[in-house]
């Protein structure tokens, strides 16, 4: 897999110069951001069962917190980092407590307003303390590292940023294969009532969940801030970015957040050249071409839904139907669907 | 005669703005009321049926360039059609694109619907953003005519226009929205969202009744946007299109009680009303809270969702028990 990327990264570099691998390191760059982010949010969508749209502010409040340690405290940026942690996890815990232990059993959609409700809170109770200008962290270090001529990367918007998102990986991995809370964790994720069956205290998983994923949102958001600036809706323009992380890998799963992270970043970034070409007169003209980066994950998204609907690394779901062809589609239209479709089409996810 | 017609026209323009929510909550309530169809794109069909109602009905507009700097690049169009044929046209576009979109979304999951229709919206406002030629860009599309144009300009006579025509088309959209939902036709939508299973096993098609509700959802919610051009007398992108919108229409819903017309004309008004009442309260408003008074609107939005959610999810107005006789 990693051989027949390289190879092919390799090809592209060849065919049409450096600045492809450029984009390709961007692409690691924002990958990388959108893991440790994609990581929290499938967290709680396993535990909890739903898509948590409040993510994307809670990243923007993390990046705050650092924010004012960084600032106005004056300390370093690793150490605003570490306070937005923890900050993060106790406020996560207490959105549990005071909303969504209350939500429990009453579908998909009840929690997904609240979120929507704590997002909107968040983001305008920030532009109403904060203001609406941007702002940047005070860190050294500000030329890129030429490593080929056309290729550089930059000490901490690019490696700094790398370095973080594996240690994240890295004891992401520890914290559910080797430590007893992250079996629990898993286990609750699959099956919930044999979880609570087999003596597991769900409750106290659920609050860690909740802890883990605001405090991975906060790194993420420190990092997403690094990488650009920080403002008030910075955390809610890349929510969707990662849903679309999440949904490729396969809900609920994290080391299926990981790898659709990778794919989301890497085809967003890498598609520029792609646009910019689109974009000159005598191919289609297009203008702001690069604009429409955004929407190449979207895509992918869309596909993984209607060919692999539980994900690229997720475990196929016993009734899922095997593929989800053109032929399939036309097929269930022009006929009634048996139950056995229903069954099959409403759980496509699990 | 010295009656203050410019605080009326105030007036007059909020209620315009609030039947256009209304009408976006009477789209919303077909397609979540009635069928849970959780859709997170409103804004997307809104804008849909604004764009396609502003570039029908519009003079041409071509680039205007001074100086060699482009100043505005136009868009497409300049069909010079009647109001009706936009408003029409506007619904066949934005009803064909939900039944497009439901056609993937409606066999998954309700939080995937949600996440497959928000990223749908937010990626069509790219497009209306960045597509200058069709869209007029970041301008958008100006001098949008309005259905009667008095000479000498009258903003009184206008605002009274618009709402004479909004008002008629809310009314007749309720009746037959009444209509519908007493009809079998409703009875099998509200029969799918309670168990989908049953339904099935009574040999209804659901997937076809919810595709039809989706597209007729989505069609209100284009005649909506269609509205919303000639009030306004312009479209533009970047805020009219927001997320923000799909969530005020949500509340607007939850407030009213979902699965109840009369409850979303209610939530609708309320909700934009203070909106409104925020704009108004501005100029009153002490000096440290005049900046963030519209983010302060917002932040009520989301604890309205939270506490509607926790404590009164079926709303003001309880949706209408239907006993078996």
């Amino acid at each position: 897999m990693c051989a027949i990327f390289l190879a092919f990264v390799g090809a592209l570099a060849l065919a049409f110069g450096i600045s492809i691998l450029q984009y390709t390191l961007a692409g690691f760059v924002v990958g990388t951001i959108v893991m440790v982010a994609a990581i929290g949010l499938t967290l709680i969508y396993g535990i909890r069962g739903f898509a948590n749209f409040a993510y994307g502010d809670l990243m923007t409040l993390g990046a705050y917190v650092a924010v004012v340690v960084n600032l106005f405290g004056g300390l370093a940026l690793f150490w605003g980092t570490f306070v937005a942690f923890g900050v993060l996890a106790l406020v996560g815990i207490l959105l549990e407590v005071v909303i969504f232990s209350r939500l429990e059993g009453r579908g998909p959609v009840a929690p997904i307003v609240a979120s929507v409700g704590v997002g909107l809170i968040i983001q305008n109770g920030l532009r109403a303390v904060a203001g609406t200008q941007q702002w940047n962290y005070a860190v050294t270090a500000i030329q890129d590292i030429p490593i080929v001529p056309g290729l550089g990367i930059h000490p901490v918007r690019g490696i700094a940023t790398l370095v973080v998102g594996l240690s994240f990986v890295l004891s992401t991995h520890v914290l559910l294969k080797y430590t007893n809370l992250g079996k629990a964790m898993r286990a609750t994720a699959d099956n919930l009532e044999l979880a609570k069956a087999t003596g597991i205290d769900t409750k106290r998983v659920t609050y860690a969940a909740w802890a883990f994923s605001c405090s991975f949102a906060s790194t993420a958001g420190v990092l997403l801030g690094l990488a650009a600036f920080i403002e008030p809706a910075m955390g809610f323009k890349v929510l969707l970015l990662l849903f679309a992380a999440v949904i490729v890998g396969g809900i609920g799963s994290p080391y299926g957040a990981m790898l659709g992270a990778l794919v989301v970043g890497l085809s967003q970034e890498m598609s520029i050249p792609l646009l910019i070409w689109l974009g000159r007169p005598d191919v289609l003209g297009l203008e702001h071409a690069t604009a429409y980066k955004v929407a190449i994950p979207f895509i992918i998204m869309i596909g993984v839904l209607l060919l692999r609907p539980w994900g690229i690394a997720g475990r196929q779901p016993a009734f899922a139907p095997r593929a989800f062809t053109l032929e399939r589609l036309f097929r269930v239209l022009a006929r009634e669907p048996t139950l056995a479709d229903k069954v099959e089409g409403d759980r496509p996810g699990e | 005669m010295a009656i203050d017609t410019g605080l009326l026209t105030n007036i007059l323009f909020y209620v315009s703005i609030s039947i256009i929510f209304a009408i976006l909550a009477l789209g919303f309530n077909i397609q979540w009321g009635y069928t849970g169809l959780f859709n997170a794109g409103i804004a997307g069909f809104f804008l849909i049926g604004a764009y396609v109602a502003a570039i029908a009905i519009t003079q041409p507009a071509p680039p205007i360039v001074i100086a060699g700097f482009p100043v505005y690049p136009g868009h497409l169009g300049g069909y010079q059609l009647p109001f009706v044929g936009g408003v029409l046209l506007a619904m066949v576009a934005a009803g064909a694109v939900a039944a497009l979109l439901a056609l993937p979304m409606l066999r998954l999951r309700a939080d995937y619907l949600a996440i497959g229709t928000i990223a749908f919206a937010e990626i069509l406002r790219v497009f209306a953003i960045n597509l200058e030629t069709l869209t007029g860009g970041t301008i958008g599309i100006i001098l949008i005519p309005r259905p009667i144009e008095f000479e000498p300009p009258d903003p009184f006579l206008n605002a009274m226009t618009i709402v004479g025509i909004g008002g008629t088309i809310l009314l007749a959209l309720l009746l037959v929205l009444q209509f519908i939902g007493e009809s079998p036709w409703g009875r099998v939508l509200r029969a799918t969202r309670e168990d989908e299973e049953a339904t099935m096993a009574l040999g209804k098609n659901t997937f076809r009744y919810k595709l039809q509700a989706f597209a007729l959802g989505g069609a209100i919610m284009g005649l909506a946007g269609a509205l919303f051009a000639v009030t306004l007398g312009y479209v533009e992108p970047s805020i009219s299109f927001a997320p923000a919108v799909t969530f005020s229409v949500w509340v607007m819903v939850i407030v009213g009680g979902a699965g109840n017309n009369r409850g979303a004309i209610f939530g609708a008004f309320l909700i934009y009303g203070m909106e409104w009442g925020s704009v108004q309260l501005k100029d009153f408003a002490p000096e440290a809270l005049k900046d963030s008074i519209f983010y302060i609107r917002l932040i009520i939005v989301g604890v309205l969702l939270i506490l509607l959610v926790l404590f009164r999810p079926e709303g003001v107005f309880r949706e209408k028990k239907r006993v078996l006789r």
